[in-house]
Order: C-alpha cells, then structure tokens, then sequence
C-alpha cells in the first residue's frame, strides 16, 4: 500500500496503481477525454493533469497526466491548482476551435467558463478529437482496422487507403467508445454498414433481431472459441431460454421433494 | 583477418603506418556532403586519374585519401597536402595537373588557390596557420579530414580500437561507468545529460537484455556536425557504442539514421562490415568472449523521432509517436528493456575518454560542461563551416575569431542556437560562454550544436515564423497543446507578421506559450515555444513595430514592404526576367519600374541586381 | 493496363523478416517504384506480420513516402534553418514559378516532382537544392532554371 496527498487529505492507493483512479475515487471530478477503462492510457488529451510535489524535492513542483503517472509513497497532489486550471481552460478552448459542435467538449469548455473559442477556427474540423480511443480499442480486440493517418495537424482517424478496411468485422468498438459520437454507422434490416464496409447481420432465429456481423462471429468461433450458433439467438432470446432452464430445474426440485 | 588480441591490433597498425611511412606526401581531398555538392567527387577522380598515369619518380605518393568534412565548406572544395599542411581552397578539376606537378612533384605552393584572410588579405599557406582552424580544439572530429573513412585500417593507424581492447580487457563495467562519470561527459544530442549516470542506471536495472542506441538523426535543421562524424569517423562512433554496450550489459545496438544522409548511412554500414570482418564485433569480439551486434534503423523524414521514445518506436517498425516519460527509457526504452540512448558526438569522445583517462578530458572547457563541442556554424557569417572548442569559448570569438565576423560587414543582430528547441542571443550576450548551463538561463539552449548567425537583413518575428512553422509540420499530432497550441500560436505569429497583428496579441501568444510549455507530452511541444519567446524577450520592440506601425525594419515580411527601383538602374533587364510575375516593365537602358499591385515582394528582383537598385521601404 | 511490381517481393526478401525492416522495406521499393503503390503496402504487411493499417499510417505519418507516383526528376529544396537565412524561400519559389506546381507536386508530364526537405546537413552551403541525389549549393535565383538543365 501506497499513502500520499490529494487537496490535502492523506489517501491510500496500491502499489502500481495511476493517480487518476485514485482521484476518481476520492470523488474528485477531473476532466479527461482519451482515458478509458478498456484500453491502457495514452496521455493525449492532457486534460487529466495534476500539479504534484513531493517533500524530498526542494522547492519544486511538476505537472504530470494522472492518468499515466504511477502513485509514489509520499507524493502531494493538487488537482485543481490554479496553474492547471489555466491549463485546462487553455486546452478546453484549444479542443472548441477544432470542435466546435461537439456536445462532449462544448460540456466539458462550459465547466470552465470556456463558451466559445478565443481562436481561429480549424478549417475542416469535425467532431473527431482525435483522443486515439477507437484505433486503441481496435487493437485490443485483435483487429487493427483503423489507423492515425498522416500527422500533426492534419492527422485523422481513417481504414487503409480511404477504402473499406479489410480487416473491419463490424464489432463496433470503436463507435462505441468514441466519446463524441463521431463515428457512425448504419444497421438496416440485416446488413450493416461501417468505416464504408458492408457487413451481413445473423438474425436472432426467434425474434429475426440483428445480434452481431457474420465476420465477428466467424472471428469469434476461431479465436474465442464461442460456437457460431450461440449468436443465432439474441441476449432476449438467451435470457428467455435460460429462464425456461431454470424454470424446469426448479420444477424437478419441487417434483423431487414431493 | 581476425584480431585476436592487442599484440595483433599493435602489428596491424605499426604495419600500416610503417607502410605509410614510405609515402613522403599525402594528398586528401575533403568528401563530405558540402564539398561534394561543390564538386569534390570530380577532383577525386581527376587526381586519382592522373596520379595514376603520371609516373612520379624518387618518391611514392600515397593513394589520394577521401576524407570527411573539414569543415570550412565556405572555402571548398578543398585539398590539403601533408605533411606541410599545404591548404587549397575553392579548387577546381582543372587545378589538380598543376597541384600535382607544383606541390607534389615539387615543393611549391600555388599562390592563387592558397586560403586568404578576407579582412588583411593575407594568404596563409598551412591550414594549421588559418584562424578558422587555430581557434579550434578537434577532439570529437579528431580524423574526420584526415583518414580515409572508409577504411578500418585507416582508423586502427591513428590507433583505432586500442581504447575498446583496454575497456574489454583491462577493466570492469562498473570502471568504465565511474570513468565516464568521472569526466563530466555530458550528452551532446542536446539534453546535456550526463552520460554515466545514464549508464549507470541502465546498467543497474535488472535485465537480460539491455540495448545500446545511437541517435544519428540530426533532425535540427542548420546542423550537421553528426553527418560530418558519422561520413568522416564511422569507426569512432562505433568503437565507442562497444564501449557503452559492455559497460551497461548490451549485446544489441541501433544507429539511427536519418533517410536524408545516405552517404552516412553507406559508411557506417562499411565500417560495420569491416568491423565483423576483423574480428572487432560479433559474437567473440578480440577473442574475450563480449559478443555485440549492430544493426542500422533508418529514419523517414520525421523530426519528432530524434526524441527517444519515438526514436525507439520507429525503431521497433511503428509510427514514431513519442510517450510520457515518467518512466525513462533507460528503465523501459526499447521494446520495454533498458536502453542507452546516447548521440554520435557523445558517442564519438569515448574511446579519448577510456583511452587518455577521464582526468585529461575534465580539464577541458568548464568545471560543468567538460570537453569540447561541435558545432554549426552558418548563416550570415563569413566562414561556414562546422568548428568544435572547448566549452566555455564565448559565442563572440566562435562569430567573429573563427567565423570571420558577419558577410558583408553587416551589423550583427542575433545568432540562433539550439535548433527548433532554442532560442536567438542578441549582442548583448556575444560575451556569454558556451557551455550547456549559460546559454540556458539566457533564454536559449546549447541543443545539438546548430549556430545561425543573422544580420540587419533579418527579421525575427520572420524567424519565429520560421521555427513554428517547422514545428507545426513535425508535430506527431498525440497532444492537444502541441498539436493545436503550436498551430494556433504560429496562426498568430502570421498574423502579426502580415500587419494584421493587435494590441494584445503578444499577451496572448505569451499566455498561450506558458500551456504549450506545461501540457505538451515530449520536448517539441515543451520547448516549441521557446524560438518565439527569446524572440519576443529580446527584440520585443521590432514584434511592437509590426503590430503598432505595420512596419518591418528588416525589410522581411512581404505584407509590410515595398520594393522601389532607384536612379542607380541602368536598365539591364535582369530583374525583369527573374521576376515571376511580371511586375516589373522597362526597356533596356532605362530605369525599370515596379508595378505594386503586381508585386508580390517576393524578392526576386533584389537578389539578381548586381548595381543595388532596388529599395525596401 | 496495370503496372505490375513483380519486383517488391525480392525487395522484400533482401531484408529481415521482422517489423523493424518496415522502414527500410518502404524505402527501397520507393527507391524502386518512386512510390509507394497499394501492393508495396499489402505485401509488406504480410511478409512482416503487421497489420495493414499500421503500415499504411506510417507510409503516411513518415513524410519521405508518397502514396502518389512522383515524377522522373526529384527537386528538393531545403528549407532548413540555414537555407531559409540564406533565401530558401524564394529559390523555392521560382522552382514553383517555373514549373506551375507547387511544393509536394508533380508536374502534369511526370517530368518533375518539387518538394520542400527540413534539412539535408550541408548547411554551410546554403541554400541547397537536391536534384534526383545531386546536392547544388549556394543556390542563387539566376541558377535557378540550369537546376533545370542540369539533371
């Protein structure tokens, strides 16, 4: 175990463990936008940052990403110094002049006094933070469709070659976790429609409901071992069949002790 | 051959340099990229043809030696003649017959091809006589112009690898590290830090595998001083990476290159060759069992991968985004292990340093910054070239001793050190010493060695502009302030720069700058403002003059001038022709005429007067 | 009719089978192709067990590859810190000038391609262009169009 300070108050934390969950559990609310429990931290917003000293550094202070700084014995923690509340506001405005009509950033800019951008308006910004969130978790489920492409400030979100990525299954991750809702998708009748790609929906053989791709449950079948079958139902479906189970085993059990 | 062991090392170089001991002339001929862009490789060939057809009697002439860069590439191509130290500059093909038949056949200097001093015009005969050098201590570019680079045996002469067989043989890693230490080497990439405490820890994280980097990326633009190592020394550099490696506990090492210095990477690959060829790496280097690999990494054009983490993730074959280092890379650097990564020129004085002992290379330069630097020196300065003294030298004597004061005599304004990272010094810190920690607490940083020296003619807010515009285009793109902080402070710069700045604007880039410098991930976005800030620190009026008068003393900023041709026009037409948008009319023999709503003030017309016609208002 | 790139395999063999020679990879059938066309991307990919996607973003994030056949002739005019001193910026504007493209074009008959390069280390010579690996220093305005020429 781990004992430093947070505005103040001594707290205890687990060797290993980040500062951000520390805070986040002390109730503390500090903004961040490219963090999530899903994927390893990234440090790119910059939005989680905490000013922190240390009583064995004479005099000096730091300012580091919580969300990616390990808890050390001893530590002192300031979330809301006014050094780093200049920098949120400063960060927050910065994210407006690309994402303007984001409601995530316009939220977050509003917290801290931040209405609108005090600078140039990016010319062809969009919703996309570029927070690295859907390309991160993409990875992580073994796909690797989508990429950064291009870099600095022209860099975006994009599958190979601006053509329909092959190696896409249509698990929707990536739109999922997208903070800003800025990737989309579209699910009519049984085909689904993604980063450009087509993909066939199984439908739930009771309900005719989409439940996922044919792609992810092929993916699914070879690496995870989970028959393709089992998607030939949807979570209704499961739910009711499991309960039907355990409708006839409690049955047995009063049959029994009768 | 495989060297198996010092004697062998010892025979070999006594075999060599009793073999040259018969030559009673050496001529070399400067190679590195300057001189080649001026036509060096023809009077390589030139004299390699004739030597080899002309019979000289009495006495042999050793193969014509192609060496790295010497350095003063204002003056070259240049040929040097040892042993006298006989020094030609700006030689052409056509006067390698009569340099052969005047000094090496005979004793004679050639008058009109001998280097003259641009301010008493005296002509010296002897490089070791000619100010540019005198001034200079060449430890770190030791045989850079004067070994035949590309040839191990070259390097084992002047006693190559002797250093290694000591370090393998004769002391511990732990020895080598307190060596090291003990001289006060500090890194010379830029970070200034100190190169065995960096061993040191690497060496004490438990690990099976560690790894030992060269950083060769020189991203800075203006330097050069780790291509003129690298093309003039390869052997240097890889001698002390072996040194690095058994200290630590490495038995795999990285050069990385950038893609934009291929004779670079050719060198450096021969002498890695030539190196597994001797026995001097491999698995069972000079037979006592330390076994060390190198591989060479390319670069892709990519500024932000001279920084370690992203250095080290292009290495690995990945996009080189950099991560926050709140666990250094010498704990975690490539793929996760302990990883030294150090640059050419700290690499470069290892083998001095295990060889001549750690005290002989601490009673150089400062008490804080031991040693000698390279550096760049370019811009407006009379004699460009890369120089390297011993730390402490002041910026004054670098410009003026050995630079030969500013082209044209115009008045000096700011010299700009420590690349995008860095900051402009004006006169009135000409007197400050050059070492890691002076230059930083002024505003600017020593970086990897880069000296641009600018006259009257340049505009700063211009070259604030310059630098952020740079930074913009290298940005990885990770992080907000980086990403979107430099692009909106160099929006600001432009405008300010093209008369539509406001009051208040220099607040607000101020403002903006201290978030760039506190939220960025890696030391671009860190350091990115620091161009502008030393800028506006010291030539904070001329930043007022655009915003205030929407003027530009330097007569840079196109927006803000106006070219006006003069009386002093005999009509020559040549600006007419140079001019791209056909601005100017004029007929032959009469005064030309500018037409302003065509004008883009792009230039182009001053540069090709010859009679100083057109002025900038 | 299709250009084929029956030599990217044996390019490709030349190196280590391993993620650490994808730079390299990329550059050598650039050298070859002066491009980098999709099957440069795909067969790498394969051959080195890395994901499509990563390799086409560092195609992308490294500025020295193009996705886009370049021209016969390669221009390149450095815009480093020195060059720029010294008037890189308007050399590179009359390369522009004479050849209507712009920097990071190609001109329509495939002849040239311009580019802008941050340094290439010969800074005591500036301003510098680079033609197809020849370095010209002290590059002035009026030895612009033999840059041309003298290919």
């Amino acid at each position: 175990m781990v004992t430093l300070t947070i505005n103040g108050k001594l707290v205890q934390a687990e060797e290993g463990e980040m500062l951000l969950a520390v805070i986040e559990r002390q109730n503390i609310d500090i903004p961040s936008t490219c963090n999530h429990k899903a994927v390893e931290p990234y440090g790119a917003c910059r939005l989680c940052t905490v000013e922190i000293t240390h009583p064995k550094w004479p005099g000096w202070k730091k300012h580091v990403t919580s969300c990616l700084y390990p808890v050390e014995e001893g530590l002192v923690v300031s979330t809301h110094a006014p050094e780093v509340i200049e920098l949120r506001k400063t960060l927050l405005d910065l994210m407006l002049a690309r994402s303007p009509k984001a409601k995530l950033v316009q939220d977050m800019a509003a917290e801290y006094g931040v209405t609108r951008t005090s600078y140039e308006e990016v010319p062809d910004g969009n919703d996309c933070i570029l927070c690295g969130l859907c390309v991160r978790v993409c990875d992580q489920m073994g796909f690797h469709a989508i990429s950064a492409v291009g870099r600095g400030h022209g860099k975006e979100i994009a599958p190979p070659l601006d053509e329909p990525p092959p190696d896409c299954v249509g698990c929707l991750a990536c739109a999922q976790i997208c903070p800003t809702n800025f990737i989309k998708y579209t699910d009519a009748g049984n085909k689904r429609t993604i980063w450009g790609k087509e993909f066939e929906l199984i439908a739930c053989e009771r309900t005719g409901q989409p439940t996922i791709t044919k792609e992810f449950a092929e993916y699914l079948s070879k690496h995870r071992d989970i028959p393709e079958e089992y998607f030939k139902r949807n979570d209704l479906t499961h739910r009711r069949e499991l309960a039907a189970t355990m409708g006839k085993i409690s049955q047995w059990q009063r049959e029994e002790e009768e | 051959m495989t060297i198996q062991n010092l004697q062998q090392l010892k025979d070999l170089q006594k075999k060599v340099t009793t073999e040259k001991k018969k030559f009673h002339k050496k001529v070399i001929v400067c190679c590195g990229t300057g001189c080649l862009a001026n036509g060096a490789k023809a009077i390589l060939d030139e004299f390699k043809s004739v030597l080899s057809k002309k019979k000289i009697r009495n006495f042999a002439v050793e193969a014509v030696t192609e060496t790295g860069c010497h350095g003063f590439c204002e003056q070259g191509p240049l040929v040097a003649i040892e042993p006298e130290g006989t020094f030609y500059t700006k030689v052409k093909p056509k006067d390698v017959a009569d340099i052969i038949e005047e000094s090496i056949r005979g004793d004679k200097v050639i008058e009109r091809l001998l280097y003259t001093n641009p301010a008493t015009t005296e002509k010296t005969e002897s490089y070791r006589n000619i100010p540019f050098f005198s001034h200079q201590q060449r430890i770190a570019l030791r045989n850079v112009g004067n070994i035949a680079a590309h040839d191990i045996k070259e390097y084992i002469a002047v006693g190559g690898y002797q250093a290694l067989y000591k370090a393998l043989t004769k002391m511990t890693p732990d020895e080598i590290i307190e060596e090291i230490t003990k001289s006060g080497l500090r890194g010379r990439g830029g970070g200034g830090f100190p190169a065995g405490r960096k061993w040191r820890t690497c060496a004490d994280v438990e690990s099976d595998v560690r790894y030992v980097i060269c950083n060769a990326d020189e991203g800075d633009p203006g330097a050069f001083m780790d291509r003129s190592i690298m093309e003039g020394d390869p052997h240097g550099v890889l001698e002390g990476m072996m040194i690095a490696a058994f200290a630590v506990g490495a038995h795999m090492g990285y050069i990385y290159v950038r893609e934009e210095y291929p004779l670079a990477v050719r060198n450096i690959k021969a002498a890695i060759e030539q190196c597994e060829e001797f026995g001097l790496m491999g698995d069972d280097i000079l037979g006592t069992g330390f076994s060390f690999h190198i591989r060479i990494a390319r670069g892709a054009g990519a500024f932000v991968c001279g920084e370690s983490s992203a250095l080290m993730k292009s290495v690995a074959g990945e996009i080189g985004e950099p991560r926050a280092k709140y666990v250094r890379s010498v704990v975690k650097g490539l793929y996760d292990k302990p990883t030294v990564l150090n640059n050419v020129e700290t690499f470069i004085n290892v083998p001095l340093i295990i060889g001549k002992g750690s005290k002989w290379f601490a009673a150089i330069g400062t008490p804080k910054s031991t040693g000698t630097k390279v550096f760049s020196l370019v811009g407006k300065v009379r004699n460009t070239g890369l120089i390297e003294v011993p730390m402490g030298t002041t910026v004054r004597e670098i410009i003026y001793d050995i630079g030969g004061g500013i082209l044209d005599d115009r008045p000096f304004k700011a010299v700009q050190t420590g690349g995008p990272s860095g900051g402009c010094l004006p006169e009135s810190k000409l007197d400050l010493p050059v070492d890691f920690d002076s230059l930083t607490e002024a505003g600017s940083m020593m970086g990897s060695g880069g000296m641009i020296v600018m006259d009257d003619k340049t505009c700063m807010v211009d070259v604030a502009k310059y630098f952020l515009s740079f930074l913009v285009d290298e940005s990885c793109g990770k992080c907000v302030p980086c990403r979107e902080g430099l692009y909106q402070l160099h929006k600001l710069v432009v405008k300010v720069s093209e008369g539509r700045g406001e009051e208040g604007d220099l607040e607000k880039m101020e403002k903006l700058s201290k978030s760039i410098v506190m939220g960025s991930l890696c030391g671009l976005g860190t350091s990115g403002p620091n161009p502008l800030l030393s800028t506006i620190r010291y030539f904070r009026d001329e930043y007022l003059e655009h915003i205030r008068d929407k003027k530009c003393r330097a007569g840079v900023c196109r927006e803000l001038i106006t070219y006006r041709v003069n009386e002093k026009c005999t009509g020559c037409l040549a600006c007419i022709s140079a001019c791209a948008y056909h601005a100017i009319t004029g007929k032959k023999k009469e005064v030309h005429v500018i037409d302003q709503d065509k004008c883009t003030k792009c230039g182009a017309c001053v540069a090709v007067c010859k009679q100083d016609a057109i002025d900038v208002f | 009719m299709k250009q084929e790139f029956d030599k990217i395999p044996e390019i490709i063999s030349k190196h280590r089978q391993d993620p650490e020679s994808m730079i390299m990879i990329l550059q050598d059938i650039q050298r070859e192709y002066h491009y980098l066309p999709k099957e440069a991307l795909e067969k790498t990919a394969a051959a080195l067990d890395i994901p499509l996607s990563k390799v086409y973003s560092a195609s992308t994030f490294y500025k020295t590859f193009s996705l886009v056949p370049r021209g016969k002739n390669e221009i390149r005019v450095c815009v480093g810190t020195a060059c720029h001193i010294r008037g890189s910026k308007l050399i590179l504007e009359q390369l522009e000038n004479m050849l209507d493209i712009k920097a990071g074009q190609t001109t329509k008959d495939m002849e040239y391609t311009l580019e802008s390069v941050a340094c290439v280390g010969a800074c005591a010579m500036a301003p510098l262009v680079v033609v197809n690996d020849k370095y010209h220093g002290s590059v002035k305005v009026s030895g612009c169009k033999k840059l041309l020429r003298n290919k």
